[in-house]
């Protein structure tokens, strides 16, 4: 009986994130073109909001209509500033190509529905999808219970900034899909073929966002662990190398060729990272780029341009010096820290520490995930993610961190000072989370604030609080919110009916997990 | 063949661990030998080495001690602490030792491989094993701005050589209880004392912590006791540098509060209203957790305070054990109370407006993390390997981004001083003509420096009767004066502005940091251009 109400509990709880997710979808009806793209609808009151949205957007929409990665002039405009420069002075993507290939079928079949955009939208929105289960599968495995596990998937998806994300046309839950599902490869299988798959998923992960390629070592290095290992024996010990683990390197091959056929057509280069090209910020009445890394650079001196020449290397855009400032955006600013954002995510630390006490190998992959992701982007120039909603670059660990509640939650479900702290901070975290997704990620860092305060001579708000006066203003830019919803509904009983399912789901699985008389985290084998 | 399995008996892995036992210290010893040649060569190559302007004073405060118009003992002046400038003697009467910074450099270079040989002792006290203790010193090592720092002529390196040593002897006693320990560690704060002020404050604090911990431990009379040994030793260097001050400057206070001492400097500072620290603790303690972040690494910084509490709550070591390495924080409390006073001056861009100052003082905890660190990883055996993937990881892009605060602030910062102009146009008209340069050493050095003139050429306020020959009457003395024009801080200027004898000059250059003046020709047939008064002693 027990099981068939925690079945229950699971499948309507799988299937309540889904049509929440869809629920926040952002996008207009009607199949875009390249002629409306530029209007006021798409772009600042739409789902074009940002230049992340756009440019990746864009190079889809060049790729069906046009059935070229070089960007027409009305294209090259509607990217920028995220637009680069090739060499032979076209106008290309400025990211890397993944994103934008992997929501092809998104944008055919939304056409045919009549909404390319959400359509396109709708692709990211499964990969999310997609992320919450690996999440749960993988705490499952590593011994929380059924119910913690969805409720781990729950606190990650909609208590974080990772469901702003879900529903726009972002990189990270792609990226997301394959640290996670590469890491459930990894424990789930051995062998050549899982390794091959792994390193795959590895390759592909390069391909959708170049970092990826450093945050997914640790996996890497788990999977190598399997090839090259120390066996101890009673009066020695051996280096063991298994040459066989060699074919996996196969597996990296297929998206590495499509890598240097993209930047091959793009670019003209096929071993070039597409951020290292040049920067066009604006384009002149006559299509020539009025502001770019060249032209910014003209009156200084030759060793100034070269300096920025420099800066445009790959390991330029990391400085030690960022440290300090990254740890303090990422972890406790107002505008983008995680304590303000996702505080019921903290607690998943706990979940790791009882991890690497039982299972020390997985939890340092994770941890190592953690830690690179977290320093990485501190090291970055721009830990704000430029214009956004929350540390979007933390999404996995915000994964991470979820898969630390399932745990977590799974020893400490009778601990009712445990519970209501989860409780509270969930309700606090999914309030703050939702009323990003169904609005707008364009919040400007704390930073540029004041500057700006100055051209427009009033206050502009930098937390989730410029979200909460978007609802109050009945604004939302999710897609069945904008088609159906509205109405019969204020933006803002939206915002209160997403947010009391999820509580909702979860009190109900939180009841559910009190009643479960024994679980055990396992131990490594 | 699929696989192959390569054997490690314990033997074998035992005989490999006492190999690096037995010559770990070797092996640290040649590793950052190797580093440090390689890394002096490398800013000695792209003209880095001698960027700081204090580089450049330091070394011809050396050189003058062996070469000038009144070499001797004397030159060693009243307000940088005589040791580094002693040290430099025995090579810097070599124009390549003086010109190229290697006098000074060298003994950087020494504290660097020292500085590495004490953290791995340190750490081997502390019972870390091999992995902890390699990681120590290469937390230390593998940082660009103590790489940078120890390839200049600058006193950082041997400061924190001196400090450290000390510190590992001092917890030596507090381990052993012997006496020699004591000794050593005092003589070694003695030394610490001779090269910058941080050295003071540590006798204070050093020397607090051991009297109280005996106080407690054994009573009044061993306190008394020990408190006698170790501050009659510790203290000798300051008694000997109060004693100097009293019969060069007539005046043993003179370091304080003359005319160039750090109080001079900070007071005019503060005038400007540009001293912001003073009397603000909690900005005093966030502009020096800066300067530590930008020298360390924020990352280092994290991992050192995480293994210092780590080592304070060890069960693993005995109490004075622990207790000891609060010593490893001496700068810590030195640097912010110092802002705090308003007897240091440090700028952190953003924080203190747009510039650097000073901000390498944020290296000094470096030893101290490295040793925290090792400790840590020693300690946090499932860890370890996150730990060094995570501290290498950032050190690649350190060093691949060249990310250094000190190049930077030796650059553009406050600390920078481009003299290349004023020097060129010295070099180019002066060189191969008769006749002295009067110019004030208090401000101008790096000037002298950077000329690449003979020091005998130069009449500085060092150089006695000439000084005040040429201050009362230029046009008898100096053929050029190098001064700021209307600048009153510039001695120079104070003195020849105000006589007649400064009317048969004409301003023939103008330069950002300084003019030249050149005396007429008329006047040269009057003018001494040979040492008459001989060398004075």
């Amino acid at each position: 009986m027990k099981s068939f109400f925690g079945t229950t509990i699971t499948i309507a709880t799988v299937c309540i994130m889904f049509v929440v997710l869809v629920l926040g979808v952002r996008g207009l009806p009607g199949n875009v073109n390249i002629g409306e793209m530029n209007w006021k609808t798409w772009i600042e009151d739409g789902p074009f909001e940002t230049s992340s949205d756009r440019a990746r957007f864009v190079l889809t929409y060049s790729f069906i209509e046009e059935q070229s990665t070089i960007f027409s002039l009305d294209a090259a405009r509607f990217a920028v500033p995220d637009l680069g420069m090739s060499s032979s002075g076209d106008y290309v993507s400025l990211f890397a190509p993944g994103v934008s290939f992997l929501v092809i079928p998104g944008y055919i079949v939304g056409k045919f529905f009549g909404a390319s955009q959400a359509g396109t939208y709708a692709v990211i929105m499964l990969f999310a999808f997609l992320n919450a289960l690996l999440l749960r599968a993988i705490a499952i495995r590593l011994g929380a219970h059924p119910i913690a596990s969805h409720m781990g998937a729950l606190a990650f998806l909609f208590a974080s900034p990772a469901f702003a994300y879900a529903v726009a046309l972002y990189q990270h839950h792609v990226s997301l899909f394959l640290i996670l599902a590469s890491l459930y490869i990894a424990m789930r299988w051995k062998g050549v073929l899982p390794a091959m798959a792994v390193l795959f998923l590895y390759g592909v992960g390069f391909v959708v966002d170049n970092p990826n390629a450093i945050l997914m070592l640790p996996i890497l290095l788990y999977t190598a662990g399997q090839f090259i290992y120390i066996a101890h024996k009673q009066t020695s010990s051996y280096i063991t190398i298994r040459f066989v683990g060699a074919l996996a390197l196969a597996g990296v091959i297929l998206p590495l060729i499509f890598f240097a056929w993209f930047n091959n057509a793009s670019y003209g280069a096929a071993f070039s990272l597409p951020g290292t090209f040049e920067r066009v910020v604006a384009i002149d009445e006559f299509g020539y780029p009025t502001e770019s890394d060249i032209t910014k650079a003209q009156g200084l001196s030759d060793a100034e341009i070269s300096g920025k020449k420099d800066e445009k290397s790959v390991v330029g855009f990391f400085k030690t010096r960022n440290l300090l400032n990254g740890f303090y955006i990422h972890l406790i600013s107002p505008d983008r820290g995680m304590i303000n954002f996702a505080p019921v995510l903290f607690l998943g630390i706990v979940g790791l520490f009882i991890l690497y006490r039982r299972q020390k190998s997985i939890a340092r992959v994770l941890v190592g995930i953690c830690g690179l992701t977290f320093i990485l982007y501190s090291l970055w120039g721009d830990p704000w993610g430029g214009w956004a909603f929350g540390s979007r670059y933390l999404i996995p660990i915000y994964a991470i961190l979820g898969i630390g509640v399932a745990v977590a939650l799974t020893r400490f479900r009778k601990n009712y000072i445990f519970v209501i702290l989860f409780l509270a901070l969930f309700s606090y975290s999914v309030w703050v989370n939702v009323s990003g997704a169904i609005t707008t990620n364009l919040n400007p860092p704390q930073v540029e604030v004041l500057a700006l305060e100055e051209v427009f001579g009033t206050e502009i708000k930098y937390t989730h609080q410029k979200n909460f006066d978007a609802l109050k203003d009945n604004k939302s830019k999710s897609f069945v919110f904008q088609t159906v919803a509205k109405r019969y509904m204020s933006a803002a009983t939206y915002h209160r009916v997403l947010v009391g399912i999820l509580i909702a789901v979860m009190l109900l699985s939180m009841l559910y997990l009190l009643f479960v008389k024994r679980v055990e985290i396992y131990d490594e084998h | 063949m699929t696989s192959i399995n390569i054997p490690i008996t314990k033997n074998m892995s035992s005989r490999i661990h006492a190999f690096f036992e037995e010559h770990g210290v070797f092996l640290v010893v040649f590793v950052l030998s190797v580093v440090s040649i390689i890394s002096f060569w490398a800013y000695y190559q792209n003209g880095l080495g001698l960027a700081y302007n204090d580089a450049r004073s330091h070394l011809d405060i050396g050189r003058r001690v062996v070469e000038g118009l009144k070499p001797g003992l004397a030159q060693l002046g009243s307000v940088w602490l005589p040791l580094t400038h002693l040290l430099m003697a025995p090579l810097i009467w070599n124009d390549f030792m003086w010109h190229s910074g290697l006098a000074g450099a060298l003994w950087s270079m020494f504290g660097f491989v020292g500085t590495g040989v004490v953290i791995y002792l340190f750490l081997r006290r502390l019972r870390v094993g091999l992995l902890g203790r390699f990681v120590g010193v290469a937390v230390f090592a593998a940082n660009l701005n103590v790489l940078y720092l120890q390839s200049t002529a600058m006193t950082e390196l041997l400061l924190l050589f001196t400090m450290t040593t000390a510190a590992y002897f001092i917890m030596r006693w507090f381990q052993d209880d012997n006496i020699m320990y004591l000794i050593q560690g005092a003589a070694w704060i003695m030394l610490s004392t001779l090269v910058r002020y941080d050295g003071w404050f540590l006798l204070g604090f050093a020397g607090a912590l051991v009297v109280f911990y005996v106080l407690f431990e054994k009573g009044f009379r061993p306190a008394e006791g020990t408190a006698v040994i170790f501050f009659t030793l510790g203290g000798f260097g300051i008694l000997l540098w109060l004693l100097w001050n009293q019969l060069i400057f007539k005046d043993a206070l003179y370091f304080i509060f003359g005319p160039y001492s750090a109080k001079a400097q900070q007071d005019q500072i503060d005038a400007a209203g540009l001293l912001a620290t003073k009397g603000n603790v909690w900005f005093s303690a966030k502009v020096y957790f800066y300067a530590l972040a930008y020298n360390s690494g924020a990352l280092t910084v994290l991992m050192g305070f995480l293994g210092a509490v780590v080592l304070w709550f060890s069960k693993n070591l005995r109490f004075p054990t622990r207790i000891s390495t609060f010593v490893l924080l001496a700068p810590l409390f030195f640097n912010i109370l110092a802002l705090y006073l308003g007897h240091s001056v440090l700028y952190v861009q953003g924080l203190t407006g747009d510039s650097l100052f000073n901000v390498r003082y944020g290296v000094m905890l470096m030893p101290s993390f490295a040793i925290f660190i090792g400790y840590l990883v020693s300690r946090a055996a499932p860890a370890r390997f996150i730990i060094i993937g995570l501290l290498v990881f950032v050190a690649f892009f350190q060093f691949s981004s060249g990310d250094a605060v000190t190049i930077d602030d030796a650059r553009v910062g406050s600390s920078q001083k481009n003299v290349t102009e004023v020097s060129a146009w010295l070099a180019e008209n002066a060189a191969d003509k008769e006749g002295f340069i009067l110019v004030a050493a208090a401000s101008h050095d790096a000037i002298i420096f950077s000329s690449g003139l003979p020091m005998k050429k130069f009449i500085h306020e060092g150089t006695g009767v000439y000084w005040e020959s040429a201050t009362e009457s230029p046009d008898r003395w100096a053929r050029w004066i190098v001064m700021r024009t209307y600048s009153e801080e510039d001695l120079t200027w104070r003195l020849v502005s105000r006589v007649p004898g400064f009317g048969a000059y004409d301003k023939v250059q103008s330069f950002p940091f300084a003019d030249v003046y050149e005396l007429r020709p008329e006047y040269l047939p009057e003018l001494n251009t040979t040492p008459t008064l001989g060398k004075q002693k």
